[in-house]
This record gives C-alpha cells, structure tokens and sequence, in this order.
C-alpha cells in the first residue's frame, strides 16, 4: 500500500523522459514529504497489531478494518480538496443523512437501485455547489460558519422530511454497496479503490486540482491569475458534497436502513484524517495520498485496540494526541529536523528576553 | 553645503542635542539601505525635515529610530546618553513615537478609545475609567485645537481626521519626538494646513517633530532645519536658512545645477502609421482615486507613470485590469473597445497584469516554477482533461532561459528562489500568455541590483517584439532607465508628460509634487 502511494505521489505532468531509476526513486520519496510522520505510523501500528494479536492480520480481519472505514475514507477523500483550498466541510454528517432518506424514498417511489444511487449523489453535490459552495464561494462567507448552518438547517430539514422516523432498505444494489462481495471484495472496498485513484488521477492529471491548489496558497494570486475563484470553490464543495452523500449511501446499506440522525462524528473525524495525512488547514499543501494513510492509521487504531479489548475511548486519547504530533512532527520534518526546531524556539526566547531586559 | 547648526533652542538641557543618529548602517541582504546616515534634532519644539528621494533611505532610517528596523552599525543618543531600541514598544516609552502613511486605527471604536488603545485608564476594580479616558483624550484634541468629540466613531472620519487621531495619540504618550512619514501625501491643500497648524501647536508645546515630505514648499513653510539623504547617506543638513529650492534639489540628487526649468511636457507622440495604438484609455474614473485619465500606449512603447503615494498610480492599472468598477471611461485594445468586469476577462482580452506584491498577489509561493509559470497560459485548457503535449514545457525552458532563471529545477517551490528569481517567475508568467498589453506595478520592488537590471533588460526585448506596457513604479530613476515616456500623476489626474530623453529626477519629483 505504501509503496504504491509513495510512487504515485509525485506531482503532475512532471517525468521528463529518459531519467534514471535513482532519480525517479529519490522524487518519489520526496513527495511522501508531507506524509511521512503518518506512514511511520501506520506501519508501527502494523506491525505492532500483527504480532500482538494473532487475529489482526487474517484477510477477514483486514477486510473489516477496511469497510469500518470506507464512509470515513470517502468522505475524508472530498474533504481533502476542501482543505486544499483553505476550507473545510462541516455539513458532510448531514449531507450523509439527507442523501440516505432521499435514496429511501425514491426506492418506495419503485425507483431502480441505479438511478436511486446516482440521483442521491448528486443531490449532494447540488447542495454542496449551492448552498456551501455558492456562499462561500461567490459570497465569500466564512467556511466555518456556512457549512456549519448548513450542518444544523439540514439536519433540521432531514428529521422534518422524515418525520425523524428510519426507512428500511430493501435494494438488491444498495445491499450490495453497503454488506456483500462483488469478485471477493467487499463492494465498498472496491469503492475506496475506485474513489481513490479517481482522486490522485484528479489531484495529479487535471489543471482544476492546479487551480485548487492555486487558490488555497494564495486566492488573491489565482484571481489575478484569470482562475474563476467562485467557480472552483463551488465545485469543490459540490464534489464533498457529492463524497458525502456517497457515504451516506454506503452507510445506509451497511445498516440496512436510512436514518435522519447524522453522524455527529463523521465532519470532524474526516479532517482529522486529512490533517493526518499532512494536509495543512492553510490550503495549499498535502493531498490525497496522505489523507488515505491518516484514515488507515484511524482504522488500523480502532481495529487494533478493540481486538485488545481495549477501551474505544483509549483510541480517541491516542487519535487526538497523534493528530497533534503528526502536525509537529511535520514541521520538524520541514525545517530540519528537531534540532532546528530547537534552535527555533531558544532564538525565539532570547529575543524576548533581550526586549524585556531593555531599559 | 552643510550650514551651521542652529543653536539649540529652549527645551535642549545642558546643550546636549535632543536627538542624535550618528553613522547609521543597514543591509538587507545585498542591499545597503544605509551607509552611514547621521541626523540631529537639536531641541525640543523643533521641526526637522527628513528629506531625500524614493530609494533614498529615508524610511530605513525612520524605522531604525521607532525601534521598527535593528541597524547593523551606529548609534542613537537621546539628551546625549545612547540608547537601543530593540522594538517600537522601548521607543515609545523612550518618547519617540511615529505616525506611518498607513493609519492603524481600529475602526469600530471610538477616537478616545483609539487614543488609548492598549493601555488602559482602569479605575481599581471598577474596570475601565471611561470618564477619565474621555477627559484625557479631549485634553490632547484641544491641544492639536480639533473641534473633535472623543466620543465619536473612527470610521465615520476622513483619511485627514484619522491622520489627526493618530497624531493626538502619538501626543498622549508623553511623546518628546514625533516623527511624521509623509503626513501630506494624500491630503488636499486645506487639509495641509489644517496639518500645518497642528504641527505649529506641537512644536509650543516643546515636542519636536520629524518631518518627511517630497514638497519642497512644504519643506520650506515649517521647517526650522533639515536633514538630506542619498543613496543611504546624509548628504547635507542644518538650519534651513542655509538652503535654497535649487541647492536642495541639487543635494536629493546629487548634481550641481540638477534644477534646471523645463519646457511645458511635451505631447504624446503621435500614433505611427495610422494603425491603432495598443491601448487607449480616454476619460477613466475610478471614483476617489483616478479623475478623468487618457492614456495611450503604442505598439513596443513602454510608458511610465510617475506620482506621489495616493496619486492613483495602481488604482488606474487596476481599473484597466478589472479589479476596480471604473464609473467613465473607455478602453481599447487595439482600436476595440474592451469590457473588461473582471481579471479573467481583461485577461482574455490580451492584457496582462503584475501586481506591486508578488508574494500574496503575483504567486503561489508553494506550488513550483512550472505551475507557476503555466498559470496564466493554460487558463484556457479544460480543467478535466489531463495536461496535454509538450509544446508548452518548452516554452517554459525557452522563458526560463530568457529570464536567466537562477534554480535546482523547474520543479522547485517558488517559496524556496531569492527575491529577485521570484520575481522573474512572476514576470515570466505573464509572457508565458503572449499578452498584447502588459500592465506592471513595481516590476522591481524588493529585488536587488543585478535582477533589477535583468529584469529591465527583459521587459525591453519584450516590448521590441511589439508588446505595449504601461509601467507604475515609485522609483523615479527606474522609470527614467525603463520608460520611452513618463507620465506623472497627482491626485487622480496625469498632471505631466515627459520623454525618457528630457525627464530627470527633479523635474518628475516636481510634477509629482503638485507644481506645474
């Protein structure tokens, strides 16, 4: 998994023909800059898991690790571009939930699996293009406080749809998505796959992630640049908005029925999988290979620890207390190593020192 | 040419000067700002005029003083004892305090909470003791004799009152020396000498103030002695009886005999061959900051606009580039007239526009040279398809090696070049789009010597292939090296034009300066 992250890592349109092995060896490894502190991670846990519980590392159990995680990784995978840009998504719970009940209802309507799924998701994308995407966006609201009405307006609006009452789910295609096997993979395995390399195609082959990235380091420059600002930012929360409510229908088929209660978790549990993975909350830096590695590490944690026997509230002390030393270890990472970190900080204390001490 | 000190008068304790900097020295990075600038304020209830051109480091030196900017060399005495200010806060309570061109008020609060802002009249634990706040702030209003109410909002007040407002608060400090940085360079004439009169209040009131301006008649009118800097040294000063206009605009520029009268500014040269020019601009407005402007540019021409800090330099390249709403006026390329609402479309329109900051507005630091450079260029692309061909890499190698682009790799971050090869990427990109008109502000600000001349060199084979520019810079002697004419600025309207071959400094620094 790492090998092939770290090999795809590397930026767009850039190989130049007829470079050597070692070369192409040493770009790669430098494009796993960002990720780094989360890879050494997940591989500890690994390799931990492995030899303390016997169970860890059968295919059964590894395929539950990976489909506990595929709502998360779905979403997170949106949200990354949302952070890309400087933004964050915090409606994705509600989205989630609003895409699930629609889908219930069309499919009582006698709507076929298919076009239930596809009208669903981009139900998601429209109010992530319109209402988030168009306010902050074209309106240039604060992130934080529009997703963060939209989050609590729909979930008001998916309890009043509803009747705040759950809708079994009885689709041949949506069992399949959400609990059985298509060619011996769990489906939503095969979704994490698919979404995955369509996000590092998308992130890596398309002049739309250039300008998602122009924005989020400097929005002022994309717009002098020609670069529509309003256009992008609404496309990028229509497509978590769309991430959204494709793991609102995975979730949905996992539990066999729609319910008008969003996660509560999901918003926050999803950036911080993407901060993991060394996205910055600046916008401008990471990408979706990390994010991946930052959902992996919150899954292997959950995996591990409740095979142990561990308490899950240990795993939300190790979770938060990781995500904070992934962000520093990143900075020391980037400005050489901790004695420069170090060296950073006493400067920092001498120089107030010396201003204090001023007559 | 230095004429002898005044003697010090009234407040000076014990002879001692009440201000001196001696052999100032500053670098950043291969730039020497100061080489050995000296000023002396020799008393109390004098104004000191700090005077030199653009570039001449008057602002370095300013900064050294109010703690802003740590000098590599020389000292300050204050009353004869030397003394280190290793930040602003230390050189207010020194009793030095500075009003920058940039007001820093807050505009939600109100004047008397502006004038103590960050410090606090507390009142035991009663919390604030806003009826004493209120009288101390209308004591130091009525001493600058303002018919201002402490209780009024900041926001409500005129660019001049918050100039006001800020002296009143440099004054409540107990301030000894208030250094004013260009106070008049966006005020109209009744707002300098309501400006005047404060000054001459202060100045009973025993308080010295340093005085930076560009107007020689200003100089004149309130200053009792000066201080003349070039090129990061004190080239003359003293009481200003000792000066003249003609020997102070020789010691800015260094040339005996510099002042010479000019004809009036000649016309714009006339259009070649009857094609259209490449941009013509006729009766712009931008409310408040451009008043009615016509500017031409031909085919290779490259144009400079000179002027004052507010003239509405950057305001008129914005206002053609689609950044600000321009209420009359039209603009052609050539010969048609374009609508140009945002960046996008003047850009699409064949303009092209580099804006004075290239590290929030020019470029995105953390992405590489490449996508840098392509940003422009590949705007038309589709943003779903993957990156095509390879026509376009070429031409980054042909452009990077145009602009002797100093770097690892096409492929390095922008964040990690100098100043100067950053701000070639930031040029470069807009030649990457083959604009028709290229539209600069401060093409070479914060670069040093050598990319400065580079980029200079550059911009002038470009224009040899037919691109027109229209070029705003601070730096009058950039402009004179750059431009085929100068267009000069004051207040919203082109006040002057003059050739490369006749303009010199004190003639642009004359126009720029409001005297025709």
């Amino acid at each position: 998994m790492s090998m092939n992250l770290a090999a795809s890592g590397e930026p767009a349109g850039s190989a130049p023909a007829g470079t050597d092995g070692a070369n192409v060896a040493r770009r790669a490894f430098a494009a796993t800059r960002h990720f780094r502190p989360v890879l050494v991670l997940v591989i500890v846990l690994l390799v931990y898991f492995s030899l303390d519980q016997s169970v860890f590392l059968t295919s059964s159990n590894i395929e539950n690790l990976l489909t506990d995680v595929s709502v998360l990784w779905v979403v997170a995978l949106g949200m990354t571009f949302l952070l890309l840009t400087g933004g964050a998504d915090l409606s994705v719970g509600a989205i989630a939930s609003i895409a699930g009940i629609l889908a219930a209802k069309l499919l009582d309507l006698g709507v076929p699996g298919l076009p239930v799924v596809i009208l669903a998701v981009l139900f998601g994308a429209l109010i992530g293009a319109f209402i988030n995407g168009f306010l902050v966006g074209t309106l240039n609201l604060s992130f934080f406080v529009v997703t963060l009405a939209s989050m609590i307006t729909l979930t008001g609006v998916v309890n009043i749809w509803s009747g705040t009452k759950s809708y079994f789910v009885n689709s041949p295609l949506i069992n399949r998505i959400g609990v059985m096997n298509t060619l011996g993979l769990p489906t939503a395995i095969w979704i994490m796959i698919v979404t995955f390399v369509i996000a590092l195609y998308v992130q890596h082959r398309t002049y739309w992630a250039r300008d998602v990235y122009a924005i989020g380091g400097s929005r002022v420059a994309a717009r002098l640049s020609g670069i529509r600002t309003s256009l992008i930012l609404m496309s990028v929360y229509a497509l978590s908005g769309a991430c959204a409510a494709l793991g609102g229908i995975i979730t949905t088929g996992r539990i066999g029925a729609a319910t008008p209660q969003p996660d509560p978790n999901l918003p926050l549990q999803a950036i911080a999988g993407v901060l993991l993975g060394g996205t910055s909350l600046l916008g401008g830096q990471g990408g979706v290979g990390g994010t991946a590695l930052g959902v992996l590490f919150i899954g292997t944690l959950q995996n591990g620890l409740s095979l142990s026997g561990v308490s899950s509230f240990w795993q939300q002390v190790i979770t938060g207390v990781i995500l904070v030393a992934a962000v520093l270890g990143d900075r020391i990472t980037v400005r050489g190593g901790i004695g420069g970190l170090i060296a950073r900080l006493r400067a920092r204390s001498v120089a107030a020192q010396a201003s204090s001490a001023e007559p | 040419m230095t004429s002898e000190l005044r003697e010090s008068t009234d407040a000076s304790r014990d002879g001692a000067v009440q201000l001196e900097l001696t052999n100032v020295y500053k670098r950043f990075g291969g730039v020497r700002a100061l080489r050995g600038a000296d000023l002396k304020v020799t008393g109390g209830g004098v104004v000191h005029g700090l005077i030199g051109e653009n570039g001449s480091g008057k602002s370095t030196l300013l900064g050294v003083l109010s703690g802003q900017i740590q000098a590599d060399e020389g000292q300050i005495f204050v009353d004869g004892k030397p003394v280190s200010f290793a930040n602003p806060t230390v050189a207010l309570r020194g009793g030095i305090a500075m009003v920058s061109q940039e007001t820093a008020l807050a505009d939600e609060l109100t004047i008397a909470e502006n004038i103590f802002l960050g410090r606090r009249m507390a009142r035991g634990f009663g919390g604030i003791d806003w009826k004493a706040t209120r009288r101390r702030a209308a004591e130091v209003l009525e001493r600058l004799e303002l018919g201002y109410d402490p209780g009024w909002l900041v926001e409500r007040l005129r660019p001049d009152q918050k100039q006001m407002v800020e002296i009143a608060r440099a004054l409540s400090m107990d301030t000894r020396v208030l250094i004013l940085d260009e106070p008049t360079s966006s005020l109209t004439n009744d707002e300098v000498q309501a400006l005047f009169r404060a000054v001459r209040q202060i100045k009973a009131t025993g308080v010295a103030t340093i005085f930076v301006s560009h107007r020689l008649d200003e100089v004149f009118d309130l200053v009792d002695e000066l201080t003349v800097l070039r090129d990061g040294c004190t080239v003359a000063q003293g009481s200003v009886d000792g000066f003249n206009t003609r020997s102070l605009v020789d010691a800015m520029v260094g040339k005996e005999g510099a002042w010479h009268e000019y004809a009036r500014p000649s016309s714009a040269s006339s259009a070649r061959g009857g094609t259209a020019p490449a941009l013509q601009v006729t009766g712009m407005t931008i409310p408040g900051h451009v008043d009615g402007v016509d500017v031409t540019v031909e085919h290779g021409e490259i144009v400079g606009v000179a002027g004052l800090v507010g003239a509405g330099r950057s305001e008129l390249l914005e206002g053609i580039f689609g950044l600000r709403p321009v209420t009359a006026g039209t603009i052609a390329i050539d010969g048609s007239v374009i609508q140009a609402r945002s960046p996008r479309a003047a850009i699409r329109q064949g303009l092209g526009f580099l804006p004075p900051d290239r590290k929030h507005q020019g470029l995105v630091l953390q992405r590489t040279i490449d996508e840098n450079l392509t940003m422009v260029a590949t705007l038309t692309r589709s943003r779903w398809l993957p990156p095509g061909g390879n026509e376009l890499g070429q031409k980054v190698e042909e452009v990077a090696k145009t602009m002797r682009l100093r770097a690892a790799s096409r492929r390095a971050l922008v964040s990690t070049l100098s100043g100067g090869n950053q701000q070639k990427v930031a040029v470069g990109k807009w030649l990457m789009a083959d604009p028709r008109v290229l539209l600069l502000d401060e093409p070479t600000r914060g670069v040093d010597v050598a990319a400065k001349s580079e980029i200079h060199e550059l911009l002038k084979g470009v224009a040899a292939t037919g691109v027109a520019m229209l070029v705003v810079s601070s730096e009058n002697d950039e402009l004179i090296q750059l431009a085929d004419r100068i267009l000069i600025m004051f207040r919203g309207r082109i006040v002057a034009s003059v050739t490369a071959r006749e303009a010199d400094l004190p003639t642009i620094a004359r126009y720029a300066g409001g005297h025709i």
